[in-house]
């Protein structure tokens, strides 16, 4: 019960952080449910899947935008990024943002959906908010579909499908951040 | 050698006014001058091998399947998470759609197009007020016909859950009622609709003549969201509404009444099947016909996160029997199913950028292809 205090304040903090009062009511819906489902929650594949490298120019491919954080490995612009586990949607870091900014001209959702993702370099278990950036030009590049969690919308909070635009000027989806909320408390 | 180059040149000349001449003996009348404008129109009745493929969020086609060429009979335009409705009630088609006045930017308006399904000119429009309509890709349930067709609800997700209901006739909105926990909407009754909720259980709204709420009734829980949630597709065969879930059961429903009745689940995957770990798999992942046959699309090896991966097989049940009675292995793995309703029906598939289509025994008989389709389809046969 503790972690779950813990982690509950955590989320809280940050949320507070990047809100208005205006969105607080529909925020708090959202995460209660959210944290109600959280031990369903998915788990990293992270360190899988594709280790093709962009030194082929001729490949399509971005060029390696690894970070320099051993703690944080991996390429934000390829789906296999750890943080990637339940993305459903285009990968900021592919239109001018990053893993956890919007692309220039755009405006990040407040409101959003959780996933949970595992860390291969520290072995911490993550809560990942999917926030998405909103009113800019969606053109379909990096697009990344890991469902690890993802529910049909009956339980929207736990839904990829769903336009997590709210609270923004605009509802034109551009691509899905990845933003560390806090670690999970259970260490591996 | 000049000399000879000019002589083939003047031989190749010779013989290409020859051809002319041969060619104007053979064609005495040219062709005749062309009708311009002129723009073609649909017939009263769409034929059973039409249907529409929703392109979610980008465009909506009328196809006809049951042909090699000339397939494309028209388009819709359609912005983010379109939803169509076909009426066989009045000639009109009902299209959902939102748009920005500043094409990403700029006011928001949620509007319903009637369009004349004769010429497919848009006759009439209802703005949705409030700018809620959810915006979930081209999924089942964000608009539904009640009362014969005369009403329409939309799902509203901000993310507070509402719907908005419609007259359908008088083309105007007449109402919007609350359902808090509970996302998209299903016909039910003779005038009302139910919607699932995060509860497991499926909340039903009746509704009066003027579309204002005149009864609610909850179901008991019956869709375990934390252990094997039901996939929100759904098809209706025989009057009975049959939902898969992502763990391989399915959850038949019966909406016909002011109140559902929830009838006994059975298993999709028997325990001879059971060491492949086949489950449903997809996005519009079930389909049924007249002869109460459901097909579900399946994937082996299934396990956290390939729910919506394309299905390599589909599965045919006899949902009088509750067995499985065919099993067709699709030439290429596919994400949406839904079979056409003529007196042969033909079994559609996209798959990736190609639609295959299929006798129902599984014999592929065309593959027409999708240019740009991009990530979901709602496949739309027509009656």
């Amino acid at each position: 019960m503790a972690q779950f205090d813990n982690l509950t304040e955590s989320v809280l903090r940050s949320f507070a952080r990047h809100t208005s009062r205006r969105s607080i009511f529909g925020m708090l819906g959202g995460l209660l449910a959210g944290a109600a489902a959280l031990p369903l929650l998915p788990v990293a594949r992270a360190g899988e899947g594709d280790t093709n490298s962009a030194s082929d120019p001729n490949s399509g491919q971005s060029a390696p935008q690894g970070g320099s954080n051993p703690q944080d490995p991996g390429d934000p612009t390829k789906c296999d990024y750890w943080r990637y586990c339940a993305v459903d949607g285009s990968l900021c870091a592919c239109y001018g943002g990053s893993v956890n900014s919007c692309p220039p001209g755009t405006e990040m959702s407040p409101i959003t959906w959780i996933g949970t993702c595992h860390n291969p370099a520290d072995q911490r278990h993550y809560i990942i908010s999917y926030n998405d950036c909103c009113g800019g030009v969606a053109s379909g590049r990096c697009s990344c579909q890991n469902n690890q969690g993802d529910r049909p919308p009956v339980r929207p909070q736990n839904s990829n499908e769903v336009t997590w635009c709210f609270d923004t000027k605009s509802q034109v989806y551009t691509c899905t951040t990845a933003n560390i909320l806090g670690a999970t408390n259970d260490h591996k | 050698m000049t000399a000879g180059i000019l002589s083939a040149k003047a031989a190749a000349i010779c013989a290409c006014v020859a051809a002319a001449h041969a060619a104007a003996a053979d064609f005495p009348k040219p062709l005749p001058t062309d009708i311009i404008p002129k723009v073609e129109t649909l017939p009263a009745k769409y034929p059973t091998t039409w249907t529409f493929l929703n392109y979610a969020s980008d465009r909506i086609e009328l196809r006809n399947v049951g042909s090699d060429s000339r397939e494309v009979k028209a388009q819709l335009q359609a912005h983010d998470s379109a939803t169509l409705l076909v009426p066989e009630k009045r000639p009109e088609l009902y299209v959902a759609d939102t748009v920005w006045s500043r094409g990403t930017r700029g006011t928001r308006t949620d509007f319903i197009t009637v369009y004349d399904t004769h010429t497919l000119n848009p006759i009439g429009e209802i703005v949705l007020p409030g700018a809620k309509r959810a915006l979930i890709a081209a999924v089942e349930g964000l608009m539904a016909f009640t009362d014969d067709q005369r009403m329409a609800v939309v799902f509203n997700f901000t993310p507070a859950s509402s719907v908005t209901v419609v007259d359908l006739v008088k083309r105007q909105v007449v109402g919007e009622v609350e359902i808090p926990g509970c996302s998209l909407v299903y016909p039910s009754g003779t005038r009302g609709f139910s919607t699932l909720c995060s509860s497991g259980t499926m909340l039903s709204v009746r509704l009066d003549a003027n579309g204002v709420v005149a009864g609610r009734g909850e179901s008991k829980a019956f869709n375990p969201l934390d252990t094997d949630p039901l996939f929100t597709a759904s098809i209706v065969v025989g009057g009975v509404r049959y939902f898969p879930s992502l763990h391989g059961r399915v959850q038949p429903v019966d909406m016909r009444g002011d109140e559902v009745k929830i009838l006994p689940d059975w298993p999709l995957v028997s325990a001879a099947d059971q060491a492949g770990n086949w489950r449903p798999s997809g996005w519009q992942v079930v389909a049924g016909d007249e002869q109460k046959l459901l097909y579900v699309l399946m994937q082996p090896n299934a396990h956290e996160g390939t729910h919506k991966n394309p299905a390599t097989e589909v599965w045919v049940y006899n949902t009088a029997t509750r067995t499985r009675v065919k099993r067709l292995r699709l030439v290429r793995p596919g994400s949406s199913i839904s079979l056409t309703h003529g007196a042969e029906p033909l079994m559609l598939v996209q798959a990736g950028e190609r639609l295959d289509v299929y006798e129902p025994s599984g014999n592929l008989v065309r593959s027409l292809d999708l240019p740009d389709f991009r990530s979901r389809m709602q496949i739309e046969p027509l009656r």
